[in-house]
């Protein structure tokens, strides 16, 4: 034991070692430099252009890692192929929200440094979520991504709800962490580890004395993950904040934390072997039927688009669990595969729709004269006519969609194949059947999105609502399309980046 | 090769098309036409040259695409197929021409979507992989949910949603069965493979392939549509428009016949034959209750629908019967079918443009001021009832003859239905061309003329000559 630890202290001084971990430091290392930049110059534009350059070389050196073996940092860490994976759809991701933000906050006369730090922040919690490999660098990672979060979802001090939303976060996210705390010292007092390594005896899982102990441990751990991951019964917040927060912001929460958070409890359950513990899987497929039924139910009726993602998102999350309650030991490389693929699609459809959600908030309407607004509550009705309007617009909405129904031709597709695969292999019927039956419901709320794309605009309007488009946007917008189509169409290009 | 490029070419059009209407007024239909007279053409040419018979089902090409799954880009003809896609081209010239003064909403991205369609239907009809086969199934939905969402008649979100939602969950469950005869394939020989041919020489145990073949069965029961799961069809065929109602009665519904016949019957076999009773009788219980519903239309288009339901039960009645001529009596019905349910959504589509109304109710007496039109109706209706001397009357009575001999008592209720069919087409051309005049309408145009005449002749060559199609086995 001793040996292994200093052979595991010498190596992580060295180059290599430093290099597998490397995206994560240069997001660190710009979180510090930021803060100095902040000291010296405050200005909008330098802030930004700072910001996209840590993120892109951050995302560089992760694509780099892409095929890595894997290799253990410290006792803390553990960088692979998934990981490095998860953390660049991370930058991916937090690149295009910095553009979001940077549209969304542009217009005001104060200089927002503190919003740009938090933000990378966030992708640094993100980072060290989805290479911790020890219970005590997940719970670090957990509460960076929860306190940033927090700061993030409250920032726009002139809206309505940024109080509101910003307490429920706030409250409802401390407790899901002390929660999951309680959890992880329940299962510590039993296994005696804190490693996701421990290669924990079988009989441990069996012992009559320590079991309750245990499956309350596991249950309070799981909890504070299904918090994160807004599963039912843990969503209650999710509509209400993600209604609340500025858009970019509740894209980063739709995408960067989910990504995290089902990356970090994959590993996990993957690490130590919950799946043994029948009560866990009872558990777990309770929670993933409850959050495929109650979010697309609950989805059905919201004319609030934001509020809608949310919803769906939920069932998309209970969708994704089925993968997690099916995972076997002897396929872990297809399970990871299944679990990034989806993500990666669930991803990309988010990401395309607060997009066109957050120009469609800062459109400008050309008339007479040209005003600029800020619009608090995107509804359905706002993207009448979208398609003839700005067809490209229009068909990324239409693309994100289809991918979020799993329609061929698109990535959601594939995911939702990959699911249905393992689902299949391990004769999960009830749950296939669930996911049929919410697939189902969920059209009934996705079509009439598109529906609504292709309607005629009303008449006489004398104010032609045009999409202001910077070129960056342009340039995201044709990209998130092409993405979405030669993905969906070609999935292997994707999936040769996850084979381990 | 051929067939990869006609449907890429199809896709291409489509957005060639749109981007013409956008340059100049008017152009869009014309380039559709021109293009889908050009690539049936080419079609046809391909099918007579190629030095394959088809009599059984020959792959023409066969690419990898997803290597994940072991996953390929296979397609092949064979003889049904090319009598469907044969059917197809027909039709598809066919909606382009009903839609030629209808649509003038966006014309560019109508005739995109009908294009798109076109190459999502040819691409079910052609896949060999699995896989593919489903991509294409689902491909083809989204055009035309637009088409009918879109171009639609007043309730036409509705109509779209229902028949997407039906459509989408139904295939969810073959998805599933795909995925499963996929993996089994994969315990038996240590293999993925979604590939048909592949399949074919599996050897699946009758307690599992059950399920599987329940599986296929239910999405293709729902495309047919068979009671109980028809409820989308009057929806969806109302709503559309003219040309929505015509691809969807005359081609989409044979996808469904065409699943039945190749992978539900041909795949599983003795499971299908253990299902024949249950589904002989939702057949039936479709026939009768389909023509009953028609009589009770007061909608033009609805009728017509529902006499679909009542036609589509003699096909899965007669698949359902396992022997040849049966067999054959459902390919003649499918094809009959589809040129008469086209030829009555065709009629309804220009009364719909003279009176705008679908309604019975409006109707009465066109005969007077429409007289060639009146005729044509007549003609037509008469096809929908199985009037000795037309295509339809073959196809029935093959289908009833073929069913006798293995399912008696369901033949002799199915025949039942017959009658039921010649009091709905009474019904439909009474009301609508005879008794006292409450319009005046003009007579058909040359265009339109052209149309029913296509249609008629079609129906009157295989009312009168069926050799034409029975001298095929389709892989019998």
């Amino acid at each position: 034991m001793m040996m292994v630890t200093a052979a595991n202290t010498h190596a992580s001084l060295s180059l290599d070692v430093i290099q597998t971990i490397l995206p994560q430091l240069i997001v660190a290392f710009g979180i510090a430099l930021a803060l100095i930049l902040v000291a010296w110059r405050r200005s909008q534009r330098t802030i930004v252009l700072f910001t996209a350059g840590v993120l892109t070389t951050a995302l560089i050196a992760s694509v780099n890692l892409l095929a890595i073996q894997p290799t253990v940092v410290t006792q803390l860490l553990k960088v692979d192929s998934n990981s490095a994976f998860a953390f660049s759809l991370v930058l991916v991701v937090a690149l295009t929200s910095l553009h979001m933000s940077y549209q969304f906050l542009k217009n005001h006369i104060e200089v927002h440094d503190e919003y740009y730090l938090l933000l990378m922040l966030l992708v640094l919690g993100a980072g060290v979520l989805v290479t911790s490999h020890h219970f005590a660098s997940l719970f670090l990672g957990f509460e960076l991504l929860s306190i940033s979060l927090v700061g993030l979802v409250g920032y726009h001090r002139e809206s309505n709800y940024s109080v509101e939303s910003g307490f429920k976060y706030l409250v409802l996210s401390a407790s899901a962490s002390s929660f999951m705390l309680l959890g992880i010292a329940f299962i510590y007092s039993v296994t005696g580890t804190m490693s996701f390594d421990a290669n924990l005896p079988n009989d441990i899982y069996h012992q009559q004395n320590l079991r309750l102990f245990f499956e309350l441990g596991i249950l309070l751990f799981i909890s504070g993950i299904a918090f994160k991951l807004s599963i039912a019964p843990f969503h209650f917040w999710t509509p209400d904040v993600y209604q609340g927060a500025p858009t970019p912001v509740t894209s980063l929460m739709a995408t960067v934390s989910k990504i995290a958070m089902f990356v970090v409890l994959v590993k996990c359950v993957i690490a130590q072997r919950y799946m043994l513990h029948g009560n866990l899987q009872l558990l777990l497929i309770v929670l993933a039927i409850a959050s495929m039924l109650i979010g697309n139910v609950l989805a059905l009726k919201q004319s609030n688009l934001k509020r809608l993602i949310a919803y769906s998102s939920i069932a998309h999350m209970g969708y994704l669990l089925i993968v997690v309650i099916v995972i076997s030991g002897e396929s872990l490389a297809f399970t990871w595969q299944s679990v990034l693929f989806y993500l990666s699609a669930y991803v990309v459809a988010n990401i395309s729709l607060f997009l066109v959600v957050a120009s469609l908030q800062t459109q400008c309407l050309t008339g007479d004269r040209v005003v600029k607004h800020y619009q608090e509550e995107p509804v359905l009705n706002d993207l009448q006519g979208l398609f003839w309007r700005t067809p490209s617009y229009g068909l990324l909405v239409i693309l994100a969609i289809l991918s979020l129904a799993g329609i061929p031709l698109t990535m959601g597709f594939i995911g939702k194949f990959y699911i249905l695969s393992q689902a299949t292999i391990a004769h999960a019927w009830w749950l296939i059947i669930t996911l049929i039956v919410g697939s189902g419901i969920s059209l009934a709320y996705y079509l009439p999105i598109i529906f609504k794309l292709f309607e005629v605009e009303p008449e006489g309007g004398n104010e032609v609502k045009k999409l202001e488009r910077a070129v960056i946007e342009k340039v995201l917008v044709y990209s998130f399309i092409i993405i979405g189509l030669v993905f969906g169409v070609f999935p292997d290009v994707v999936s040769q980046f996850i084979v381990s | 090769m051929t067939l990869t490029f006609i449907m890429v070419t199809l896709f291409i059009a489509g957005i060639l098309s749109w981007v013409c209407e956008n340059r100049w007024r008017g152009s869009a239909k014309w380039c559709a036409l021109l293009v889908l007279t050009l690539l049936a053409t080419v079609f046809c040419i391909f099918v007579v040259t190629a030095n394959h018979n088809f009599e059984s089902l020959t792959v023409l090409s066969r690419v990898s695409w997803i290597d994940t799954f072991n996953i390929e880009y296979s397609i092949g003809l064979d003889q049904l197929s090319i009598v469907l896609i044969a059917l197809t081209w027909l039709l598809a010239i066919i909606c382009v021409l009903v839609s030629w003064q209808e649509i003038k909403h966006k014309a560019g991205f109508y005739y995109f979507n009908l294009l798109a369609t076109i190459a999502g239907i040819i691409g079910v009809f052609v896949a060999v992989d699995m896989f593919l086969f489903f991509f294409f199934w689902e491909v083809m939905l989204l055009p035309m949910t637009a088409i009918i969402a879109i171009w639609g008649h007043e309730n036409r979100h509705f109509a779209a949603l229902k028949f997407f939602i039906f459509t989408q969950v139904s295939s969810l469950l073959m998805l599933v069965a795909i995925i499963a005869t996929g993996y089994f394939h994969l315990l038996q020989t240590g293999e993925l493979s979604f590939y048909y041919l592949d399949w074919l020489s599996l050897n699946l145990p009758l307690s599992l392939s059950q399920y599987l073949m329940i599986g296929f069965f239910i999405a293709f029961a729902v495309k047919l549509p068979s009671v109980p799961v028809h409820s989308w069809l009057p929806d969806a065929h109302t709503q559309a428009p003219t040309a929505g109602s015509v691809l969807l009665a005359g081609v989409l519904l044979k996808t469904g016949a065409y699943g039945l016949i190749r992978f539900v019957i041909f795949l599983f076999p003795e499971a299908s034959a253990q299902f024949a009773p249950i589904a002989a009788t939702l057949a039936v219980v479709s026939i009768v209750y389909g023509a009953k519903m028609a009589f009770a239309q007061h909608d033009f288009k609805r009728l017509v629908a529902y006499s679909s339901i009542s036609h589509m039960g003699f096909v899965m009645l007669a698949l359902f019967a396992f022997n040849d001529i049966a067999f054959q009596g459902a390919i003649v019905t499918m094809i009959a079918h589809g040129l008469s349910s086209a030829a009555l959504f065709s009629l309804a589509g220009m009364i719909y443009q003279r009176i705008h109304s679908r309604s019975l109710a409006d109707m009465g007496g066109f005969w007077q001021s429409a007289p060639r039109m009146g005729g044509f109706a007549l003609v037509f209706a008469g096809a929908a009832f199985g009037l000795p001397g037309l295509a339809n009357f073959i196809g029935e009575f093959f289908s009833l003859i073929g069913a006798f001999q293995t399912l008696p008592i369901f033949a002799v209720i199915a025949a039942f239905g017959l009658i039921g069919s010649a009091i709905y087409g009474m019904v439909l051309f009474q009301t609508s061309f005879q008794g006292l005049a409450k319009q005046e309408i003009i007579d058909l145009a040359p265009r339109e003329l052209m149309i029913c005449s296509t249609l008629f002749l079609m129906l009157l060559v295989i009312g009168l000559y069926p050799s034409l199609l029975l001298k095929f086995s389709f892989g019998a």
